[in-house]
């Protein structure tokens, strides 16, 4: 099935509406700068895969209880045009300007999307941001300068920016995420599996550390801090070559690490049993590994 | 025990590649295990590039160009006193050349890319490749002189690419005086390859948005 948002078939158009209201020739004047609302909906099955390639504008999506997607998008203007496909349990939904002469901010598109719980989504958006909430199927992000909120999330996540901020509150699942300048914030996670690399960012990390967990947080410079519990159970291997390392963790030796040439500061040791496999890295940057508060 | 060393089978990867793979090579791969995972390794790309040309969409001419005038800027159609790294080079041409070419820009880079990888194993040093991150170095900046010229997004996004490239080039310039002021220093090795696949990485974004206007 497919449905595009054209002007025939949009349900429902906020600007349309204020039409009848004001003058027309004040509409005129006014029509290529208001936004208008498109809201659209797909009936799916379980475990749908929902696509959303966004240049330029918000994405905030949404889990509920219903077995259907629901998207709302804001046009900036009418330079752009929103579309949205389904294909068997495929939803699939992008902006493209339509008219020549279009500012970046002519081309903005806002979404509000709501999805079963178990939804996969794969996620284009250059700028504006994404917020996910509540969402357990797997998810692809890649932005170049639009922060990605994550919470409550579960499956695999990966996410890809530039210089776009990341933060994942709760998250569980497997986590991969990379930028060149972008800060990444995991916040009470519970992840069996967190792989961050960040050239120029900050990381922080927070959350548990599951027995047999992998927990890789690297960066070239900037400040990577992990935050542990007395009770915490982890092996760790901590590596600045230019920078620092600052802990405190009671750690004992670990047979586990052997020392490297050209290692400038570096810290090896297990804590507790060293159930779980902690490798943090940074070429120049500081690495703190502080008590929990 | 096989006549072929690894220098001569090296040297004879294109063919091999190609298909034309003497008693020699083929007694000398069953012996050597880090020749073998270079032509392992080479297959998968070889794959990887097949899947993709079975996926992707119409071609952009520009980015071919553009390719195509960096690879001979190269001089990688040269036969004469080439490096074996040159001769998988062509070979990766060959290999694009049937893919279609807006997958070819990002696979071209990162092949690129994975080529260096692969040659930062331990196992694979002692084919003295101490001169391939100069020549992957350069590649990467006659492929961003290329892209930068394509690029015509966003002016913020533009800016923003452009801004992580200078990041990225800096992170590259400080890990090559790290690599060159200890070369046996695996962390400044493992940082400067990273560089050079963020580097491949941001390239393919940013020539994909040109080939994509």
């Amino acid at each position: 099935m497919t449905a595009q948002l054209g002007p025939s078939v949009r349900i429902h158009r906020s600007w349309k509406t204020a039409s009848m209201l004001v003058p027309g020739l004040l509409l005129i004047t006014a029509a290529p700068t208001l936004a208008d609302r498109i809201e659209r909906r797909f009936k799916v099955e379980a475990h749908p895969v929902v696509t959303i390639h966004n240049p330029t504008g918000a994405v905030v999506i949404r889990a509920w209880t219903k077995s259907e997607v629901m998207v709302v998008a804001k046009r900036a203007t009418d330079r752009v045009e929103v579309d949205a496909e389904q294909n068997a349990n495929r939803v699939e939904i992008s902006t493209r300007q339509i008219l020549d002469n279009a500012s970046p901010q002519d081309l903005r598109a806002d979404f509000e999307i709501s999805v079963p719980e178990d939804t996969e989504l794969q996620i284009h958006n250059d700028s504006g941001g994404v917020s996910v909430s509540n969402v357990l199927g797997d998810m692809n992000v890649e932005t170049i300068g639009a922060n990605v909120a994550l919470e409550d999330a579960a499956g695999y996540l990966t996410v890809k920016t530039v210089d776009g901020g990341f933060q994942c509150s709760r998250c569980a699942g497997r986590i991969e995420a990379s930028s060149i300048s972008g800060n990444f914030r995991f916040a009470d996670t519970r992840s069996y599996h967190v792989r961050a690399q960040t050239s120029e960012g900050n990381i922080f990390f927070s959350g548990e550390f599951f027995p047999n967990g992998i927990y890789q947080l690297k960066n070239y410079s900037g400040v990577i801090e992990v935050r542990f519990s007395p009770g915490d159970s982890f092996d760790i291997s901590a590596t600045s070559l230019k920078g620092k390392v600052n802990n405190e963790a009671k750690l004992t030796p670990s047979s586990h690490h052997h020392s490297f040439r050209g290692v400038g500061n570096a810290l090896f040791g297990s804590m507790n049993t060293g159930r779980a496999k902690v490798e943090l890295s940074s070429f120049n940057g500081t690495i703190n590994i502080l008590k929990r508060d | 025990m096989s006549a072929t060393n690894c220098n001569e089978f090296l040297n004879q990867l294109e063919q091999w590649m190609e298909g034309e793979r003497s008693a020699d090579a083929r007694a000398h791969l069953r012996t050597c295990a880090d020749c073998r995972h270079i032509v392992e390794d080479l297959d998968s790309i070889h794959e990887t590039a097949r899947v993709i040309g079975a996926t992707e969409t119409a071609p952009s001419e520009q980015l071919w160009a553009s390719l195509c005038v960096q690879l001979e800027h190269e001089g990688l159609i040269h036969t004469q006193q080439r490096h074996w790294t040159q001769a998988v080079a062509e070979w990766f041409e060959g290999v694009f050349s049937v893919v279609p070419r807006p997958a070819l820009a990002g696979a071209y880079l990162v092949a690129l890319v994975g080529i260096g990888l692969a040659l930062a194993v331990p196992g694979y040093r002692r084919f003295n490749w101490g001169g391939n991150s100069t020549r992957l170095s350069a590649r990467l900046n006659r492929a961003e002189l290329d892209t930068i010229a394509m690029v015509e997004s966003d002016p913020a996004v533009t800016a923003s690419l452009e801004k992580n490239l200078a990041i990225v080039d800096n992170y590259i310039a400080l890990c090559e005086k790290s690599v060159q002021e200890d070369p046996e220093s695996e962390i400044a090795r493992d940082y400067l390859y990273d560089a050079y696949q963020q580097k491949a990485d941001l390239l393919a974004q940013m020539s994909e948005r040109g080939a994509g206007q």
